[in-house]
């Protein structure tokens, strides 16, 4: 008995000197996260805007913003556009990445020389992607249109055609991203036993069925990582469509987070934006736990 | 045994000979300041957007620094970096900033909130300011922007451009027995023939139409208010309104290049020094590097002219920058120092002879050497320029772009034109749209309507 008293004493001390050491960094991460997280919220419910800066500390109507939102058809509009996107890029990302990683999965330093080759689009800073990808856009100057129109398939400006603007930026989006899944998926690939492959290879096994029944089940938990990682990532979307399209042509690309900086920016709304920025911030966190609950994260235990 | 001039005392007779020279370029400046060194141990921190002449200030700041013993922090970002920041700091009235460039679209926002120093008491107070400084050789055109609701001046002008009609391949118009298009209807008579001709698309423009559109929705006889500043009311859905924005579409529509209305100021200048579209309508400091004979490939096909005249007469787009001090600065009286030193006529003349394109002084854009500089393959871009910057001052028609709220509208226009070129909607519905948004924003802002 008295042993145990003295394991459990033995585990409160221990866990206090957790708390104590983590205690500095615990700190740091609340006044660097929480507190900006909170002035937005407490922004977004007063009507402060810069042009009259008596708004800044005013509550007395602190829903207005939120009302406001619900009868802005721009900013409803922002909000299908943003899931198209998200939904779009982030599909192409993990279709793309699974592949080549599947692709990639071997020991060869032909292998290994192109798995370094295809993180490169990662590592940009994304503004040089918005470059690289404004300049493949551009008809005039453009390798790939003019490439395309000598081999007799001349392609029209695709962010100036309202049916493929969206579809323009998800493209950009995926190359830059989809070596995020790759690499994960490389990873977890990598993390498999041989023994239930080689099993099933014994057994007849066609490849499909081993990537349907072994690989896909393990790989699972990974995959949906990389899509929620992706997916709160594809709300951030910024700076190729400030650079490629401003949001248009019209509206077609204008999503939820440049309309946000369209208010406070152009505009000088800083309330209004920072009831869009909690709305997004409210809507991420709701999508992630959706994910979480499906339990799709989860190693299949059958 | 130490040679003289060497080491130290080469380098004090170096620094001496810099004050001595900036105090001999900026007598009045010296006299009026009451002797050099007078802000020793002043720091003053200046922002503009990056421009040439803000650059060259940065080069020629020790100058100043020699002369008053102020230390100048000089920061230059990009325009829309700049703006966002200046909005922030001066909507706070903030001391961060002792010199701030007033942006043209942001002059009235900042000026009449009273974000701003007046600076009239400067100018007249002979102790501050020499009589050499004339505020009167700036150009009225260019203080008009500059100045509040309450006739005082806000901001000294550096620069005062103005939006031109450039074609880069004059020579294809010319092969077409065609003139330079002085009306609207002419210039479709001549895109017709040119268009395509060489692989050069005809006309293209950037796409911050609340821009370059403007000036066509005038000579249509439209408006973008009923009468600014006084009645904002918009009026973008009248027939006049919608009639430009189905010209200027179709413009880009059958003769731009394909993604026309993705182009940007930088693209569409590139575009035409290639050669690669013939017209454009852009703002001197852009078209002036057609004539850069390094790197311009149509420096010897290139024409300049006003903006097309159209039924209701011709309205070229002017915008004008100057330097103002903040209501929260700190240092106001070392920031009136800089600013008198930054627009002086020796420090603008000096810019002028190191290549600067856009002068507001009148004694400068008079000179010889301004006149020789701006006359690319025979076009007088100065006085171009300078005629378009009277015409405006004439008939007011700018005074649209310095209303606090026009970002808002600027914007509607924007997606007007986009989407009726790409296809979207009709120009009425398109006018009619902005029309609708435009009164909402505008009464959200508060606008009296």
């Amino acid at each position: 008995m008295a042993h145990a008293v003295s394991a459990s004493g033995w585990q409160i001390e221990r866990h206090r000197s957790f708390l104590i050491g983590l205690s500095p960094s615990l700190i740091v991460l609340l006044l660097i996260t929480l507190v900006p997280a909170a002035a937005l919220v407490m922004t977004s419910f007063t009507p402060l805007q810069l042009t009259d800066p008596s708004g800044t500390f005013r509550f007395d109507d602190p829903l207005v913003n939120y009302r406001q939102l619900l009868h802005d058809d721009r900013f409803l509009a922002s909000i299908a556009v943003q899931l198209k996107l998200s939904a779009s890029s982030v599909a192409m990302q993990t279709g793309v990445g699974l592949g080549l990683a599947l692709l990639l999965n071997g020991k060869s330093r032909v292998l290994e020389g192109a798995r370094t080759a295809f993180l490169i689009p990662m590592v940009l800073p994304p503004i040089v992607v918005a470059l690289i990808w404004k300049i493949m856009y551009t008809p005039d100057v453009s390798p790939m249109h003019r490439s395309l129109e000598a081999l007799g398939w001349p392609v029209r400006s695709l962010i100036a055609d309202p049916d493929t603007a969206l579809w323009a930026i998800a493209l950009a989006d995926t190359w830059q991203w989809f070596p995020f899944t790759m690499l994960m998926v490389l990873a977890s690939l990598q993390m498999i036993p041989d023994d239930p492959l080689e099993a099933a290879r014994l057994d007849g096994a066609s490849r499909w069925q081993l990537f349907r029944h072994i690989v896909l089940p393990y790989i699972r938990p990974v995959l949906v990582v990389c899509c929620l990682f992706r997916l709160i990532d594809s709300f951030k979307a910024f700076p190729l469509i400030y650079v490629l399209t401003n949001g248009g042509p019209g509206s077609v690309t204008e999503v939820t987070n440049y309309y946000g900086f369209i208010q406070a920016f152009n505009f000088s709304y800083w309330g209004y934006a920072s009831a869009i920025a909690t709305v997004m911030l409210v809507g991420v966190f709701v999508l992630s736990w959706l994910v979480g609950r499906m339990g799709w994260s989860e190693h299949d235990s059958r | 045994m130490p040679k003289p001039f060497q080491g130290r005392d080469r380098r004090g007779l170096l620094k001496t000979g810099v004050i001595l020279g900036a105090t001999a370029l900026v007598p009045g400046l010296a006299a009026a300041q009451g002797g050099a060194k007078r802000y020793s141990g002043v720091t003053l921190n200046v922002s503009t957007f990056s421009a040439a002449y803000p650059k060259l200030l940065q080069q020629w700041l020790p100058e100043f620094e020699a002369l008053t013993g102020a230390k100048v922090n000089f920061d230059a970002p990009s325009f829309p970096v700049y703006n966002q920041r200046a909005d922030l700091e001066l909507s706070t009235r903030g001391s961060a900033y002792d010199v701030v460039n007033v942006t043209f679209i942001y002059s009235s926002r900042w000026i009449n909130s009273g974000w701003l120093t007046p600076l009239d008491d400067y100018i007249r107070n002979a102790n501050l300011t020499p009589a050499d400084f004339d505020i009167d050789d700036f150009l009225p055109g260019a203080r008009a922007p500059e100045t509040g609701r309450d006739g005082r001046l806000y901001g000294i002008p550096w620069t005062a451009e103005a939006l031109l009609t450039a074609s880069s391949r004059f020579d294809l118009v010319e092969k077409a027995g065609l003139a330079f298009p002085d009306t609207t209807d002419d210039l479709v008579k001549v895109l017709r023939a040119v268009n395509k001709k060489e692989r050069v698309a005809g006309f293209v423009a950037d796409n911050h139409y609340g821009w370059t559109f403007v000036p066509y929705l005038h000579a249509f006889g439209g408006d973008v208010f009923r009468k600014a500043p006084d009645d904002l009311f918009p009026t973008l859905d009248t027939p006049e309104a919608i009639a430009a924005g189905e010209y200027y579409a179709n413009l880009l529509k059958e003769f731009g290049p394909d993604g026309a209305i993705t182009y940007q100021p930088d693209q569409v200048t590139q575009a035409l020094k290639l050669g690669r579209v013939n017209f454009t309508d852009a703002g001197q400091l852009h078209l002036a590097q057609l004539g850069d004979p390094a790197t311009s490939r149509t420096i010897d096909t290139v024409k300049f002219g006003m903006v097309p005249k159209g039924p209701a007469g011709r309205f070229p787009g002017t915008a004008v920058h100057g330097l103002g001090i903040p209501a929260g600065s700190r240092q106001k009286e070392a920031a009136w120092a800089f600013i008198q030193w930054a627009l002086s006529k020796e420090t603008t003349g000096k810019a002028v002879a190191a290549g600067y394109g856009s002068p507001a002084r009148r004694s400068d854009i008079d000179s010889p050497i301004f006149r020789s500089k701006q006359v690319i393959n025979g076009s007088d871009l100065a006085g171009l320029s300078l005629d378009s910057i009277d015409l405006a001052a004439r008939s007011g028609h700018m005074k649209y772009r310095t209303v606090s709220v026009y970002p808002q509208v600027d914007q509607q226009l924007n997606k007007a034109i986009e989407l009726i070129v790409s296809g979207q909607l009709s120009a009425r519905q398109a006018f009619q749209q902005a029309q609708a948004n435009s009164i909402a924003e505008l009464r959200r802002a508060g606008a009296a309507l």
